[in-house]
């Protein structure tokens, strides 16, 4: 998937966590929120997508649950939970840091 | 929390796969140009990998390490694998002679639809034509297969031995789904009462020792008692027989008179209550075992109404020895004993190896120091540690499951009784020995690891050193004691006076020529044999008797007071009168046997009989029932361990009266030589033997023995752990204490003083130890009583040598730890560390 650009490694997770503070959301559903939101720079494919989903599970971050998409098709919604709000403060701060860090390093 | 999660993972991985699939599948629905989406498949594997590939990489890390960490300290790696090895050994071996006796069950098609049928009621047993009727009525057994033991001589074999067979209805073969090496089983026809067929079929092991695994085998013939059989076929050589030493071949039924003469053909094969003949089957498909039983419980009753027999019911079990009725009662006492002491050796041997840990982290505490201020958490060095213990206790399992390859065949053989079979451990062994190693591994390996990661050092009272020292030194005087209570107990059994005179007494048995001694011939045989005896020498100097004390075959009848209808088991034996000259019996009252008594209703009996019936004394010329004759008293003859040598019974002489078997002859060993030239004399194709009656006695001390040897083994196994880890926790203390025994040297303390110190480290624990291990052996000592003869509970001797051996271990274990303590020189000492 070499036209879309990489995403920084690392920081996937923080943008699942991000998306999922709005509410339950479903794999697709993620996924379409981080393209339309980041106007179609951020497209994240299945092969990432997933695997960082159940690492997520793994580590008690989020909570996977079935029920019914918008159109009524069965889907898994990823809740995020206390554990993942906790995380998502620490991954937010490391990464600003990061960010301010490389930002100096280019300015 | 994490490794929780992991565990469901593992555990509901079949439904997470799903999920993933379909939650992609669902994605890929929605998505307005699947192409985009790349490899579905590479998406799900890379999913799974989360779970799994850390932790397997983990794993695959401390496994590493394990290896490389065991392999810079060979000392320690050996001590502990052929420690635990060895134990694990031990277990799995008697394990796997358990599974083989126990648990296996008949080597046939489909065990488990194969069923044995008992009677209700265990005295009782099944006749031909009972068996047949049930095979003709049943519905729900598709195949009733009848069988009886017998013995038969081929010429060949020595003396008193025979060729095991069965004799079985002709269906056995088919209805065990036995499949034939050469030729075929048995036809119908060939088991019909009139017309019978002198056909057997032998067994593979037969074969191949007796005719050489000749392929042109059928259609040979061989002499059976001297009768010739025709060889029909050779059963499969995996086929190896419900037990393989009693079945060398198979012959119809309908052909078992012929060689049987003694019995008339009508009692075998169409006497309603002929006694006793095995009964198994195979239910048909889809029914189940208590539904046959009571088809075949009305079967059986409507059989012995209809021939006035009393009712015995019916009851299936499956083939294993196991679920025979009676056979747990049976066995369990002694396979407990034995799993106790195989039990207490792998705590020995935990405890010893759990020591060795010990001692081991106390010397890699700066290792485990420095991985945890590098930011390993204590569960990670925890299980890093458990994986040390994990991988030495599979390698012991690995150890000890090859020692249980060769070691039940070759103690087995050690105590002369050799396998009747190769005893191998199966898959099911297998599981055993995995299941050891984990129980070993947690419970060795996880207080030393908990113990060493602990972040503050907690000075506790005790130890966990001293505790499985304790441990130890009662675990091997348990065992100790159980080994010396045994071995002293035999050493006592065999100079004990059974009552009879047994130095210079021999036993004659005599072995007929095959087949041709039926009722007419033996009674003249007898009536030759006494007469010609008497002849050859007095009366008093030969006795005659069915069985010889001691021979272990003992027959039972109920007696009774017709006033007193409370019946009282009793053995009875049947005797001339020289048999309490010769065996040295006084007569305490009333008379010794007369030659008119044969045939008539005088008995003698020992006290014990007499002293049977609480209420009153039985004197001589007192009538009593026995089974259903009376019997008149003449005599009172006092107690002997005729029966078995661990406690008297009841027991009631009759005259020998030589109608249905031939006797043995009980005389002094002088005159051995003459009863052999008088038999010759009669019958020349007669073969005699010999033997002392020292032997029988001996005999019957035999499974004591055994036992005895086991012990001893395993006692000495214990003894030598025992050493091994009290030697260890010396040296241990020695090393850690260097440093404070350097001072207290070069502050003018003398050599003794220094060894005083570290042998009192540790002299509560091993008293602890041994006043446990003292305590715990008495009830084992009480249970042994009760199985194994000769066993007495408060043996002083057994308790003083033990007490000294262990003393004496224990000097031997602190000599060279001691020896150094008393040369630690304080100026390097100081400097040490």
């Amino acid at each position: 998937m070499g036209r879309a650009p990489e995403i920084l490694p690392g920081t996937l997770d923080l943008l699942i966590l991000k998306t999922l503070f709005r509410g339950p959301l479903h794999g697709y559903g993620i996924a379409h929120h981080l393209k339309t939101v980041s106007e179609d720079i951020l497209q994240v494919g299945e092969s990432s997508l997933y695997p960082a989903l159940q690492r997520l599970l793994l580590n008690g971050w989020v909570r996977a649950e079935w029920g019914a998409s918008e159109n009524n098709r069965r889907a898994r919604f990823y809740t995020l939970t206390a554990g993942g709000k906790k995380q998502l403060a620490r991954e937010r701060e490391q990464f600003q840091t990061m960010i301010g860090a490389i930002q100096k390093v280019l300015a | 929390m994490k490794l929780l999660r992991l565990f469901r993972y593992l555990l509901h991985h079949r439904q997470t796969e799903r999920d993933l699939a379909e939650e992609i599948e669902f994605h890929r629905a929605m998505h307005s140009d699947p192409r985009l989406m790349g490899n579905m498949t590479r998406a799900r594997e890379d999913s799974r990998a989360v779970w799994i590939w850390p932790w397997l990489q983990s794993v695959w890390q401390d496994v590493i390490y394990t290896l490389r960490s065991l392999r810079k300290h060979p000392g320690f790696t050996m001590v502990a694998l052929l420690t635990l090895g060895m134990a694990i050994g031990f277990n799995t071996s008697f394990f796997t002679v358990f599974n083989a006796l126990a648990l296996k069950p008949w080597p046939v098609k489909d065990p488990s639809h194969v069923v044995i049928v008992f009677p209700q009621r265990l005295q009782g047993g099944f006749s031909l034509p009972e068996a047949r009727y049930l095979a003709a009525q049943t519905r729900l057994i598709s195949g009733l297969v009848a069988t009886d033991d017998w013995v038969s001589h081929l010429g060949f074999e020595g003396f008193g031995k025979g060729t095991r067979m069965k004799v079985t209805t002709a269906n056995f073969f088919d209805v065990l789904g036995i499949s034939m090496e050469v030729g075929r089983g048995f036809l119908p026809e060939e088991d019909r009462v009139e017309s019978p067929a002198k056909v057997a079929v032998l067994s593979y092991g037969f074969w191949r020792d007796h005719f050489g695994g000749d392929p042109k085998i059928v259609g040979k013939q061989v002499p059976l008692d001297g009768i010739l059989f025709t060889i029909v076929g050779v059963a499969s050589r995996n086929y190896t027989g419900i037990n393989p030493s009693q079945e060398m071949l198979w012959i119809p039924f309908a052909a078992a008179p012929i060689l049987q003469p003694l019995f008339s053909p009508s009692a075998v094969l169409s006497k309603p209550d002929y006694c006793c003949l095995d009964l198994a089957g195979r239910l048909a498909p889809g029914v189940s075992r208590s539904r046959a039983q009571a088809e075949l419980a009305v079967l059986s009753d409507q059989f012995r109404t209809e021939f006035k027999l009393p009712p015995h019911g019916i009851r299936l079990t499956g083939t294993t020895f196991f679920e025979r009725p009676g056979a747990k009662v049976e066995i369990l006492p002694v396979v407990g004993l034995i799993f106790l002491a195989v039990t207490l050796v792998f705590l020995l041997a935990c405890a010893n190896v759990g020591n060795l840990l010990v001692a081991r982290a106390a010397a890699r505490q700066s290792e485990i120091a420095m991985r945890r201020s590098l930011g390993a958490s204590r569960g990670r060095i925890v299980r890093q540690l458990l994986t040390e213990s994990m991988v030495l206790a599979l390698g012991a399992c690995a150890l000890g499951v090859t020692l249980a390859y060769w070691l039940p065949n070759a103690v087995a053989a050690w105590v002369g009784q050799p396998a009747p079979f190769r005893l191998a451990p199966d898959s099911r062994v297998l599981v055993y020995a995995l299941a050891m190693a984990f129980v070993a591994c947690v419970s060795f390996g996880l207080a030393p690891a908990l113990q060493s990661t602990r972040p503050q050092r907690s000075n506790t009272r005790f130890p966990l050193r001293s505790i499985l020292l304790a441990t130890q030194v009662a675990v091997s005087v348990m065992l100790l004691i159980g080994a010396g209570l045994l071995v002293d107990g035999i050493q006592k059994a065999r100079l004990q006076d059974p009552g009879f005179a047994v130095a210079g007494v021999s036993v004659i048995s005599f072995d007929m020529p095959a087949g041709s001694y039926e009722v007419t011939r033996t009674r003249a045989f007898n009536a030759r044999l006494s007469n010609d005896l008497k002849v050859a020498m007095s009366a008093e100097s030969f006795g005659l008797a069915r069985h010889e004390p001691l021979s272990g075959a003992n027959s039972i009848d109920s007696a009774w007071l017709p006033e007193h209808p409370q019946p009282v088991n009793v053995v009875q034996q049947e005797v001339s009168p020289g048999y309490f000259k010769v065996l040295r019996i006084p007569i305490l009252a009333g008379r010794n046997f007369e030659p008119a008594d044969v045939g008539s209703n005088a008995i003698l009996v020992n006290q014990t009989l007499a002293r049977s019936f609480s209420d009153q004394e039985i004197r001589v010329g007192k009538r009593i029932m026995i089974g259903r004759a009376p019997r008149e008293i003449v005599g009172i003859v006092k107690d002997t361990y005729s029966s078995r040598l661990d406690r008297i019974d009841p027991v009631y002489y009759q005259m020998f009266n030589g109608v249905a078997s031939i006797p043995r002859v009980l005389v002094r060993s002088s005159d051995a030589a003459l009863i052999s030239a008088v038999v010759s004399a009669i019958d020349p194709r007669v073969r005699t033997q010999a033997l002392p009656l020292a032997d029988s006695v001996n005999l019957s001390l035999e499974a004591s023995r055994s036992g005895a040897k086991i012990a001893g083994m395993l006692g000495a196994f214990a003894l030598i752990l025992a050493t091994v880890g009290m030697a260890g926790v010396f040296a241990y203390v020695v090393q850690q204490r260097t440093k404070e025994i350097g001072i207290r040297m070069a502050l003018g303390a003398r050599p003794a003083q220094a060894i005083r110190l570290v042998l009192g480290a540790s002299s509560r624990a091993i008293v602890v130890g041994l006043s446990v291990g003292f305590l715990a052996a008495m009830p084992i000592a009480h249970l042994m009583q009760h199985q194994l003869f000769g066993v007495s509970p408060f043996d002083p001797v057994a308790y003083l040598s033990v007490a000294l051996v262990f003393a004496a271990a224990g000097l031997a274990a602190s000599y060279a730890p001691a020896r150094r303590a008393s040369r630690v020189d304080p100026s390097s000492a100081l400097r040490y560390q």
